[in-house]
């Protein structure tokens, strides 16, 4: 018995999934076979998910003795011959939801990611694993064609539609020829020269006679001491000067003798502590040549095109005080924090940074470089960081786990402004109550009770989660006045 | 509009014998034609906005038929306008999206079906029921049930469906009552042919206009006693029977036999197909629709015929029936009926299938295998059991290997002006603390979910305002109503603003004046900005040149009335802060400006293009995130949750958390840059301005 090929697609908004339905309706109706699609599109195109369904039926209409199939409109796990994705998580969607199958489902999904907002928003890394979605896929799928499609997309100048669509012909499982595809493409006019090129591409790839393109490799990380120390040499020479190189090395020093792990986790964090980011820091960064370049190639400016570059600062009490002689900084933020002024003096400017005046006003910024180790902030920050440090040697002499989990809280230290001070006071906080004051002897309750700490402080910013694993309150929201 | 209908309307135009290729809510938008209906009106709403978006572009073509189309600015309207069939022998057509629209609509509809029609009357309902549906989870029917009104529910096929508008207008005549049509979502959007005939022009229309009112003063037509105690006697004694004739006469349900003679299954004409692929999956079907057990299927689910329901039933030992939803009427009436007559046929319906939500395949193949294995064990149902199994481990093992994925709700668009002031919302309740919020419907519904979270109460359209009446007063902290300006003259303006103002309310009512009512395809609103001054606009936001929201709330005697640009977070959030804390004693309301982002796109893309090959100079703006200042806290996506403020892997090789990164797609709308001064988050952000076309000064003063 003749049994319709079932399509499910998988898209996001914006990414043309009508248009493949549509081109999937012309192409089927043009070679004579009986065809249906439907969505349920509303508001789910609005950026959310969303899914077209359609259902062809594999013998010409001429050829049924006047009978029409029954189609239907909704699909059904388990029912599907090919699940389409433009998306990876989507995928991932799709196979929870029983939708791609070992006996019958040909799974065509392109591999990269569009972040969802519960990934982006988290403090930390939020992100789905990619990985699991593409073992997944090639597990649960009689047959899995994965790849980044937007990329040759983009190469092609077309949207993710195309790809889809012949990576979708190109695997051999729509009873269509790669022909009635191309022409029911080129029927639709507009974009028509691109989409054809993308769809070569992704007919080529997955049709097995073009290789797909390379996963772009993960950017490198330094994770022993040995690729840990040149970078921190090189960054904090670059910050001030090589005699703060030095005190660099002779802080690691005692730690390179000791645990491993614990070495290259104080070496990192030590180095990206020492050079904070002060308004010197930023200064300097926003005004090199490198960034600059940078900006056009993120920006996608082509040759002979002029960018103009508007930075968003807004400067206020504490920068202000930062770059002040230690006492004359300390008393105004000590002021400042009793009044609750911190945030009210700032001033907002949008400052072309591209431009002969704004350039000069922030490279001169820049220029107070010299003047750093003299000011409010260098004194406080080596301070803390000496305590730090003096608190991983300690736990170290006890024990090398504990004195990693002492070493991983100045992951905290982020940030600018409010967040620099909620990071802040979160580290303080858990230095305070599970470091100094532990309420346990057990070395590894201490190590579980500084990791399950430090986690919660990073999952979500009003500092409930820490709270409440703290056993009090962390309040870094301003006390709230009864109206 | 967001849709272009050109293709479309040339559809409309098809006449005798040839083939419309189309999506099922623009076939009934032929079939109306081909019924020489006479006016159209309705309000838009997913799934049914195309019939009407559609009508409103080929405005042209229906003053050469003489149809009259109205967008109605609210569902009452709609109703109400049927009114002109209670006299005339004019045919009428309206539509929404129900069960919403249905309720607003309830009070106009219970008056027209208590007077009658005399015209045919059709009402095509987007049945927002289960899968999909963005609306309160109820069914139409009951409607159908208490006014007596018709319910027609056809097969999801569009031939079925065109039939069904044309048989629906005569059945509405003959028994003088309006009629139902219900479309779920997948129908409305299903993509399908038929075959058309030639458009009837209308008996009455605006080129064949009436003499005037009536000859003489019929009370009887009349809503209003004691003409409605005759009105509700000839219901039941005249217009039922009549319709229930007409039903059977006409074969609007349809019988398909099987050789399984002692079964039956009754359902929905909707839910026909999945019903098909449930019987296929259990090996009880072919692929062209003949099953082993007879089926009869309701095209029209109300009224029911009584002797074809006995005719069907009477000589088996079980029927299923199969209706979606609760309560289950038809299943009811069904016991009814046979227990009326004694037929013995043992009924079986919601102890088979689940009372709730929609009836999907997996939940049909198990109602039917319980169904048979009481009625018809000889009957091999083995396939249908190994399937659902064999999804059961697939799903287990997904789940397995998956765990939990990260949700993906719908959020505001890329550039949205609505997304700022939520931003602003978020940053000022840092500070005062977090009120009541209550929400409306529309796209600002989203300010619902991640990052924002916010919203304690959705109480329908239009309705914010009315729903936090009863939290000021015993509230310490002012509540905030907030409410879009489709849902402001949809109902806000008279259910929320003037009875707060009778009632000397306080509290805060923000209106979100983006100029259209986007959600559902920004249709026209009276607010909608001129089109010149769209036409001056382009790319920027032109809503300020409309004063018609301002203008109604100053007439109607609000004192305390602010209109801020929402891209200017930090304005926002102070003119927020002061309407939150202000002595003012009475309605506080902020008029949030920006145009939604989706128009201004739709008139500046064909203008950049024309622009770059004219030579003329044109600047692309873009934001972006600095590496190597980015810390990757993410505090600025709290903030936005902008669909291209994205995070990527941080290029510090001593770094882990990723960064923030502004991806293609930046319409340059420019909140991240606001919303880092207004929460003073960091100095990565910068907007950067290509100059394309660069003129000498360009090239000389801006060379970077």
């Amino acid at each position: 018995m003749e049994q319709p090929i079932t399509i499910l697609i998988a898209a996001l908004g914006g990414e043309g999934g009508g248009v493949m339905a549509d081109w999937l309706m012309e192409a089927a109706t043009a070679t004579g076979l009986p065809a249906q699609a439907t969505s349920i599109p509303g508001v789910a195109q609005r950026t959310g998910a969303t899914t077209y369904y359609l259902e062809i039926f594999p013998q010409e209409r001429k050829s049924l003795g006047g009978k029409e199939p029954v189609l239907s409109l909704t699909p059904s796990p388990g029912n599907v011959d090919i699940m389409v994705a433009s998306e990876l998580v989507e995928a991932g969607r799709a196979m929870q939801n029983g939708y791609v199958s070992p006996e019958r489902t040909t799974l065509i999904a392109s591999t990269h990611r569009i972040y969802a907002t519960v990934e982006k928003m988290q403090m930390a890394d939020g992100r789905f694993d990619s990985d699991k979605v593409v073992a997944a896929g090639s597990q649960l799928a009689k047959t899995a064609v994965m790849f980044d499609m937007r990329k040759l997309a983009q190469e092609n100048g077309t949207v993710i539609n195309a790809v889809l669509f012949g990576a979708m012909a190109g695997s051999g499982v729509l009873p269509l020829s790669r022909e009635a595809c191309e022409a029911a493409i080129r029927k639709a006019g507009r974009g028509a020269e691109a989409s054809l090129r993308g769809f070569a591409a992704g007919f080529e790839i997955a049709g097995g006679t073009r290789r797909a393109p390379e996963q772009a490799a993960k950017p490198k990380r330094a994770t022993s001491v040995e690729e840990i120390l040149p970078l921190a040499k090189e960054r904090l020479e670059d910050y001030q000067g090589e005699r703060y190189a030095a005190i660099y090395a002779e802080r690691i020093k005692p730690f390179l003798a000791g645990d491993a792990k614990v070495a290259a986790t104080v070496a990192r964090h030590l180095a990206t502590w020492m050079a904070y980011e002060d308004i010197i820091r930023v200064a300097d960064l926003k005004t090199r040549s490198s960034r600059f370049a940078r900006v056009r190639k993120e920006v996608g400016a082509k040759e002979g095109e002029p960018v103009v570059v508007i930075d968003y600062l807004k400067p206020g009490v504490e920068e202000f005080a930062s770059v002040l002689p230690h006492f004359l900084g300390k008393k105004i933020i000590e002021w400042a924090e009793k009044n609750g002024k911190l945030d009210a003096y700032n001033v907002g400017m949008h400052i072309r940074t591209s431009g002969i005046f704004g350039y000069a006003l922030v490279r001169s910024l820049a220029w107070l470089k010299p003047w750093r180790p003299f000011s409010y902030r260098y004194r406080e920050e080596q301070r803390l960081i000496e305590r730090w440090l003096s608190l991983v040697s300690e736990a170290a002499r006890r024990d090398a786990g504990l004195a990693f989990e002492v070493a991983e809280c100045a992951r905290l230290i982020k940030g600018y402004g409010e967040t620099h001070r909620r990071g802040k006071g979160n580290f303080l906080a858990i230095v305070d109550a599970l470091v100094e004051n532990p309420a346990t002897t057990d070395v590894s309750e201490q190590r579980k009770a500084i990791r399950t700490a430090r986690d919660a402080a990073l999952a979500d910013p009003e500092g409930k989660a820490l709270g409440s694993t703290l056993g009090k309150p962390v309040m870094w929201m301003k006390p709230v006045k009864s109206a | 509009m967001e849709r272009q209908f050109t293709r479309e309307i040339e559809s409309l135009r098809l006449g005798d014998g040839a083939t419309f290729h189309g999506e099922g809510i623009l076939a009934v938008t032929k079939a109306l034609l081909q019924s020489g209906v006479s006016y159209v009106g309705g309000y838009q709403g997913a799934p049914v906005s195309h019939l009407l978006d559609v009508m409103v572009q080929a405005r042209d073509y229906m003053d050469e038929l003489g149809v009259h189309v109205e967008a109605c600015t609210s569902e009452a309207s709609a109703a109400a306008m049927l009114g002109a069939s209670i006299n005339y022998p004019a045919r009428g057509a309206v539509t929404w999206k129900s069960i919403v629209g249905t309720n607003v609509a309830a009070d106009a509809l219970s008056y027209l079906a208590s007077a009658g029609v005399m015209g045919g009357t059709l009402i095509v309902l987007g049945e927002d029921y289960g899968e999909g549906g963005v609306v309160a989870q109820e069914r139409s029917h009951a409607f159908a049930l208490k006014s007596l009104m018709w319910l027609l529910d056809p097969r999801p096929n569009l031939p079925k469906i065109v039939e069904m508008v044309e048989k629906g207008f005569e059945l509405s005549e003959i028994s003088n009552s309006p009629v139902m049509m219900e479309l779920r979502i997948r129908a409305c959007h299903v993509q399908g042919e038929f075959k058309t005939k030639k458009n009837l022009a209308p008996a009455v229309s605006t080129r064949l206009k009436l003499d005037g009112p009536p000859k003489e003063f019929i009370y009887d037509r009349l809503a209003h006693p004691p003409a409605t105690f005759r009105q509700e006697k000839l219901k039941a004694e005249v217009r039922l029977p009549a319709a229930r004739r007409f039903v059977l006469e006409n074969k609007l349900n349809e019988t398909f036999d099987g050789d399984e003679k002692q079964l039956g299954i009754i359902i929905q004409g909707g839910l026909y197909n999945g019903l098909m692929l449930a019987l296929k999956t259990l090996g009880l079907a072919d692929a062209f629709g003949s099953a082993r057990i007879p089926i009869l299927v309701l095209n029209c689910v109300y009224p029911l015929v009584p002797e074809e329901l006995i005719e069907f039933a009477k000589t088996k030992k079980a029927v299923l029936v199969l209706e979606e939803g609760q309560p289950e009427f038809i299943e009811q009436e069904i016991a009814t009926v046979l227990r009326r007559v004694d037929a013995q046929a043992k009924l079986h319906g919601k102890d088979c299938m689940h009372m709730a939500g929609d009836y999907n395949v997996e939940s049909l193949v198990r109602g039917l295998t319980r169904f048979l294995a009481q009625h018809a064990p000889h009957l091999n149902t083995a396939s249908g059991a190994s399937w659902l199994n064999s999804v059961q481990r697939t799903k287990e093992k997904a789940a397995e290997l998956l765990d939990t994925l990260p949700m993906r709700p719908p959020t505001f668009c890329t550039g949205c002006p609505e997304r700022p002031v939520f931003s602003a919302m978020k940053l000022v309740a840092q500070d005062i603390g977090r009120p009541h919020v209550s929400m409306d419907v529309g796209c600002h519904c989203f300010g619902s979910f991640e990052p924002f979270s916010q919203g304690n109460t959705l109480l329908g359209y239009g309705m914010s305002l009315a729903s936090a009446a009863g939290v000021g007063p015993m509230s310490s902290r002012r509540p905030v109503a907030i409410m879009g300006d489709g849902g402001f003259w949809h109902n806000g303006l008279l259910s929320g603003v003037a009875s707060n103002l009778l009632n000397k309310g306080d509290g805060v009512l923000v209106i979100m004046k983006n100029g259209y009512a986007s959600a559902t395809g920004t249709q026209e609103l009276l607010s909608s900005p001129p089109e010149d001054a769209r036409m001056v606009a382009v790319g920027g936001s032109s809503v300020h040149a409309d004063r018609t929201i301002e203008d109604t709330l100053t007439g109607l005697g609000v004192k305390w009335l602010r209109t801020v640009n929402n891209y200017k977070v930090g304005e926002v959030a102070k003119v927020y802060k002061e309407a939150m804390s202000t002595d003012f004693k009475g309605l506080k309301v902020i008029v949030a400006e920006g145009e939604c982002q989706l128009e201004r796109q739709r008139r500046l893309k064909p203008q950049v293009a024309r622009d770059l090959s004219d030579g003329t100079r044109t600047v692309r703006v873009k934001y972006g995130v600095d590496e190597d200042t980015c810390t990757g806290d993410h505090s600025c996506i709290r903030l936005s949750g902008c669909p291209t403020l994205t995070v990527r892997d941080n290029p510090d090789p001593l770094r882990t958390d990723p960064i923030a990164t502004v991806i293609d797609g930046c319409v340059g709308c420019g909140l991240c840059g606001e919303n880092a001064h207004a929460a003073v988050l960091c100095p990565s952000f910068y907007r950067a301005e290509v100059i394309q076309n660069p003129n000498w000064w360009d090239k000389l003063w801006n060379n970077r």
